[in-house]
């Protein structure tokens, strides 16, 4: 290793785990077998097509709610922690065992409140479109801070969930995460959780971007869609708890 | 009304999301130097310019004014 290079790579991790190997793909494979930004689109819209499909099974057959969730949560730990070249086949599946969640979620809160669902729907695709259109003008800069500032939300609102899910096995909860607390300090702690959920659909778009610009191999253009449908779906899950706790004051 | 908006809402977001998510991102947003390096393999932009390195390799040499005169 010459003097140069080992300068250009002081500071950097060596762990494979953040480095995954990219650095050897980037600029070297054939332009057919890139991640390009269409096929990112693309697969984003057919999983959301299979996440639809989903959610119409689970609007009708609610109780394949709970195995929807299970099944679609350990496609994601897969995706994540084992295989993104896979991601191809994982996320479709993923995208429609959410879907089935998603339906019977949905159909719970429109018993509660006519109407919500479409509200929650118009809402999630609308900060979606809005924030894109922010972040491809360059009104929104995703930076090193920004991503941290992202990461301690998202690590923050984990563990208040966590601490909430172990309480419920004793009876009790966190009375500020239920959908039906009214109460303007729930409100408020919902509506700063759908502002962490829509700051990461930020990091997707630059994650997505940058894996074009880099042209990665063709499969993270599937684990770029999948990333995108996971904040989706954490995103519209908020918007509707948001509602219902809005609805009920 | 409401169920009519929120549905126009939808289909137009959607619409603007698979149009414009296919278009590359600004200048302002690609050309920055504080991009996030998720790949490892971005250098600052000051530096992709330069063609060959500032430093001036070789052995230092001691002036003395004695020398000069």
């Amino acid at each position: 290793m010459s003097r140069h290079s080992a300068l250009n790579r002081f500071g950097r991790s060596a762990n494979p785990a953040f480095t995954r190997g990219f650095e050897n793909h980037t600029g070297t494979l054939p332009l057919s077998e890139r991640m390009t930004l269409d096929g990112a689109v693309n697969k984003t819209g057919i999983l959301l097509a299979l996440c639809f499909s989903g959610a119409a099974i689970g609007w009708n057959i609610p109780a394949l709610m709970i195995p929807g969730a299970i099944v679609g949560f350990i496609l994601a730990l897969v995706t994540i922690f084992r295989s993104k070249e896979k991601a191809g086949s994982t996320a479709p599946l993923y995208a429609l065992s959410q879907g089935i969640f998603l339906g019977g979620v949905t159909l719970m809160y429109e018993n509660m409140f006519d109407g919500i669902a479409i509200q929650a729907i118009g809402l999630t695709f609308g900060i979606l479109a809005s924030l894109l259109i922010c972040y491809k003008s360059g009104l929104i800069k995703p930076t090193e801070n920004f991503k941290l500032m992202v990461a301690a939300g998202v690590g923050g609102i984990f563990m208040l969930y966590m601490v909430s899910f172990i309480m419920s096995f004793f009876g009790s909860g966190i009375s500020l995460l239920s959908a039906t607390n009214g109460s303007l300090m729930s409100i408020g702690l919902s509506l700063a959780i759908v502002c962490v959920a829509s700051c990461c659909l930020v990091l997707d778009f630059d994650y997505i971007e940058e894996g074009a610009e880099k042209g990665l191999p063709k499969y993270m253009e599937w684990y770029g869609a999948f990333s995108l449908m996971v904040t989706l779906i954490w995103l519209y899950l908020e918007i509707l708890r948001l509602l219902s706790k809005i609805r009920s004051r | 009304m409401n169920t009519i908006f929120f549905s126009v809402l939808a289909i137009f977001s959607l619409f603007v999301f698979m149009n414009l998510g296919k278009i590359k991102a600004s200048k302002k947003q690609t050309d920055r130097d504080d991009r996030i390096n998720r790949f490892g393999s971005r250098k600052a932009r000051g530096s992709q310019k330069k063609t060959h390195s500032t430093i001036i390799e070789g052995e230092a040499e001691v002036i003395d004014d004695e020398d000069k005169k």
